[in-house]
């Protein structure tokens, strides 16, 4: 199961930020050369959330100690003990991640197919509201569920829809070719409709 | 209810300077107390039934006990020597256990990276061999010969040295930082940190001094401090879990970890689990 985390233009290189797939909490970055990657939250030293800590060059570092970790969250380095070659059993749980039509996508484990192809659309962006999937989904009037489509604003949209937690997602918008006062129109429109579901306004 | 291992102990619960004649009301081990001054300056700590508790005035605060004292607080030789700067820091809130506060006082290995150009800098990250030692003749935590390479030991020191610490926890919510002392060779500056644990998840820290300094001003010297703690707050409020585990296998300790898996060890064997969690839990 694929969960959309992010548009890929808002994760640029030596970035790292907590997103939320599946229930479970995970550190998504990217490398110098462009590589996107989904960890665990958790570095297995002491604990401390990797999405504190920094990128360089292909590597991610945790923020405590400094522990750095390669492409498959193998521990690379201990800076207390620089010349101790960690052991390859100090390993960071690591998650697919994959980058498909301006999006991030991420699965616990490889799933079957690829993730879903939104096709050739802009990005727009991305909004967090504190309300349920289903009920921002009705009350927005868009159809399906990972890929919800439909109008807003008259614009044509396409809508990745990444569910949070029972009362919390996250909505990754893209657009056809639309014009910047139809854009600027559309993002003043997912501004009400956030305010309208966190109000608990109820689809007619 | 909390065990008699976690209710017979010491625990600061205010600074005195800060105490008005209001009093102060708080938490400790999860439940409300009151501290105020009874007559003639004498400090008193109540539960909320009323109940008064042993308490001891002393290194700036006011200390509680809310069982029966196992043990007298224990002693810091060097506030009563003359010539030292005691140093009152204040009180930070931090959403963590109380044990994961005094874990990260005692590790050197952060320094670099969330104390970057204070306490340490890359690339001097190596942590060279220390001694760790439970004393069971005073049953403290000591950790000696502690070498590290600082940018800027302490607000006395104007560049980089490599500054000797020794570590010593005497009760479980409190650790004591011994450092060099850059103005008194073969001195220590004594830094504390005296943890209150007001609920297992949550604590107010208050870091004491008592230093060899008579230049720097006392708001640079709390300032230089609140920096600090501030820096560590914002890794003790980013770990997981949020309780200490004193059993191994969630965490991977290595050699400049030794202190810390020597306090857990010492924290399991005296049935100290108040901001703790075993693996079996
Ligand atoms: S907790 Fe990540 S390096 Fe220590
Ligand atoms: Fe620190």
């Amino acid at each position: 199961m694929w969960t959309p985390v992010a548009l890929s233009r808002d994760v640029p290189p030596l970035v790292v930020l907590p997103v939320v797939a599946g229930g479970r909490e995970l550190a998504l970055w990217r490398s110098a050369s462009g590589r996107i990657a989904a960890w665990a939250d958790r570095c297995p030293h002491r604990g401390m959330r990797l999405s504190h800590g920094f990128v360089r060059g292909e590597a991610l570092s945790c923020i405590y100690h400094g522990w750095s970790y390669g492409a498959a969250g193998n521990c690379l380095r201990i800076p207390a003990h620089p010349d101790l070659e960690p052991p390859e059993t100090i390993r960071v749980a690591v998650h697919v991640a994959a980058e498909a039509g301006g999006l991030i996508w991420v699965a616990p484990s490889a799933p079957e197919a690829p993730p879903p192809d939104p096709g050739a659309l802009q990005p727009l962006r991305s909004l967090t509201v504190e309300a349920g999937t289903a009920a921002v989904l009705s009350l927005a009037g868009l159809a399906g569920d990972t890929l919800a489509r439909g109008h807003l604003a008259g614009v044509e949209v396409t809508v990745a829809v990444q569910p949070i937690g029972p009362a919390r997602c996250a909505l990754h918008v893209l657009t056809g070719a639309a014009g910047a006062a139809e854009r600027i129109a559309l993002s003043r429109e997912l501004d009400a409709l956030r305010r309208r579901a966190e109000a608990g306004e109820m689809a007619a | 209810m909390t065990s008699e291992a976690i209710r017979n102990e010491w625990y600061p619960v205010a600074l005195a300077s800060q105490l008005g004649p209001e009093g102060r009301d708080t938490r400790l081990l999860g439940e409300p107390i009151r501290v105020d001054w009874a007559a003639q300056g004498r400090p008193r700590v109540r539960a909320a039934d009323g109940r008064e508790m042993a308490t001891r005035l002393r290194y700036g605060h006011i200390w509680a006990c809310p069982g029966t004292p196992s043990r007298e607080l224990f002693d810091i030789p060097e506030a009563d020597q003359p010539g030292r700067r005691l140093v009152d820091v204040g009180v930070v809130r931090v959403k963590c256990s109380p044990l994961r506060a005094v874990e990260n006082f005692l590790d050197i290995a952060h320094f670099p990276f969330v104390h970057t150009d204070i306490l340490g800098a890359e690339p001097h990250t190596e942590v060279g061999k220390y001694d760790v030692a439970i004393r069971e003749e005073v049953d403290e935590v000591w950790a000696t010969k502690v070498h590290f390479y600082q940018p800027q030991a302490a607000k006395s020191a104007a560049g980089g040295i490599t500054t000797e610490y020794m570590y010593r926890v005497p009760a479980p919510t409190v650790s004591i930082l011994y450092k060099t002392c850059p103005p008194r060779p073969g001195e220590w500056d004594v830094i504390t940190l005296f943890v209150q644990p007001l609920e297992e998840n949550l604590c107010e820290v208050w870091p004491w001094m008592a230093l060899f300094d008579d230049e720097t001003p006392m708001t640079d010297l709390i300032h230089f401090q609140q920096t600090i703690f501030l820096q560590d707050r914002s890794i003790l409020e980013n770990q997981l879990p949020r309780l200490l585990p004193l059993d191994p296998g969630m965490e991977i300790p290595t050699r400049a970890d030794l202190t810390s898996v020597a306090y857990r060890r010492w924290l399991k064997r005296r049935g100290y689990t108040y901001g703790a969690q075993l693996v079996a839990a």
